[in-house]
């Protein structure tokens, strides 16, 4: 039988855990990926996905069902990121897959290079999460949400307590930074025709 | 009351390449697109700017997390493990782990009924024999002489002392009563040394026998690996033979 997550949320609130782990089963690969986009690091990625169902739990006597729950734990998991910034007060970080060697990104947009061979390197994401990391954490966290997460721009504005209108801007000026950076890197115009 | 897109309204712009825009508004973009250049320009870059956001996925990892209660009856999350027959809860009795405190205890219980058996038995004389050496404690790291010169020694000890009935013999018939007395005395307390010393000898003996039948078997376990490898040995040489035959004989051909 398909319980929706209002239904787990009941039963888990009456004291039934198989409930809430399999609320956390169904969400924990999202709230991963956006812990991992907003931070850049795998393992403190983890760490915060695993502390955002904890407090969730902690904190399910007080959730009322205002909000969907996946609504209440993306909040939870972007104020934990925030905080995890905030203590190591810096921009996230751009993990480098394995096999690439950080000089040869940096000199990414070499003549003899073709962007086949940058592709099959699997540099792209890499230069893409760099560009993500040189965002203000608004336009940062917007982007990745509607992006990645398919929000519509009025749940974004929830998230981020702003107008609509202000995410619809954050997103705007989001996309144009990783435009530039994309151009100043010299990928944009061919990845627009390779992909 | 529906919105009217007008030229360079970058956020109408953003809502039209997500989808997120009234039929009416979608319209009016559309039309306005057909005929301006820059924000058709604005629009295609948009797109592909999206397009390359495909390609940061986050790794793969195993995530697995969930919700236990501890032993504290405090709410932990855990990393799912691969199943083995349930958790913690579902472990025997005999399979949880001991607190320290219990294992000392059981330690000192131990100590204490092996020093009172060894009191009782006598293995530990609390007197001293005259004429005769102390008992040492006999323990696994004793080598097979040591407990070679032991027996020797406590069967000579055995030897000096008088048997029972040539000491019953030499009673006079005229003894007095407190002079039997005397006598069965003394027999009884050289009956006591006389079982002790046998106790002491009979387990030197058992100590040899087991040390003995552990050398055997180390040694008959040694000698059947030499063989198995012996045998692994002469099967990989066949092998060997016939692949070299082989060969040769697909050369030839």
């Amino acid at each position: 039988m398909h319980w929706t997550d209002e239904d787990l949320v009941t039963r888990s609130r009456g004291g039934d855990l198989d409930s809430f782990n399999q609320l956390i089963l169904r969400w924990e690969r999202p709230i991963y990926a956006l812990a991992y986009r907003v931070i850049g690091r795998e393992e403190d990625a983890r760490d915060v996905c695993q502390e955002t169902f904890l407090r969730a739990f902690r904190a399910l006597p007080g959730f009322k069902g205002q909000a969907k729950f996946s609504s209440w734990v993306y909040r939870i998991a972007l104020n934990l990121c925030r905080d995890w910034m905030r203590r190591q007060r810096r921009a996230p970080t751009v993990q480098i897959p394995e096999g690439v060697d950080p000089e040869e990104l940096a000199t990414v947009a070499g003549p003899a290079e073709s962007i086949e061979d940058l592709v099959s390197r699997r540099e792209l994401g890499t230069i893409v999460a760099e560009a993500m990391a040189l965002l203000p954490e608004e336009q940062r966290t917007a982007i990745i949400l509607k992006e990645y997460h398919g929000m519509t721009f009025q749940e974004i504005a929830e998230l981020q307590g702003c107008p609509l209108s202000t995410v619809k801007t954050r997103v705007y000026q989001g996309l144009s930074v990783l435009r530039r950076h994309l151009e100043t890197t010299g990928m944009a115009p061919q990845l627009v025709r390779r992909i | 009351m529906s919105h009217v897109f007008e030229c360079g309204e970058n956020a109408a712009l953003v809502g039209y390449v997500y989808d997120e825009c009234d039929p009416r508004e979608r319209q009016a973009i559309d039309k306005h697109v057909a005929g301006c250049v820059a924000c058709a320009a604005e629009l295609a870059s948009l797109r592909s700017t999206r397009e390359s956001l495909a390609n940061w996925a986050p790794p793969e990892v195993g995530l697995g997390f969930q919700i236990v209660r501890s032993t504290r009856s405090l709410p932990e999350t855990r990393e799912t493990q691969p199943p083995e027959g349930g958790g913690s809860e579902a472990r025997s009795w005999y399979a949880r782990p001991v607190p320290v405190w219990t294992q000392a205890v059981a330690a000192a219980l131990i100590f204490a009924a092996g020093a009172t058996l060894g009191v009782v038995r006598g293995i530990a004389p609390t007197t001293e024999v005259p004429g005769a050496a102390p008992i040492s404690v006999v323990d696994d790291a004793a080598s097979i002489s040591d407990l070679e010169a032991l027996e020797r020694r406590l069967r000579a000890e055995i030897s000096r002392i008088p048997v029972a009935t040539a000491l019953v013999d030499e009673v006079a018939p005229a003894a007095s009563e407190e002079q039997i007395l005397g006598r069965v005395r003394t027999l009884i307390e050289e009956s006591e040394r006389r079982q002790q010393r046998e106790l002491a000898l009979r387990t030197a003996q058992v100590v040899r026998d087991f040390d003995s039948q552990r050398q055997a078997d180390l040694a008959q376990i040694q000698s059947s690996f030499g063989q198995i490898e012996g045998l692994t040995g002469a099967e990989v040489r066949e092998q060997r033979q016939m692949l070299d035959y082989l060969i040769r004989v697909s050369q030839q051909r």
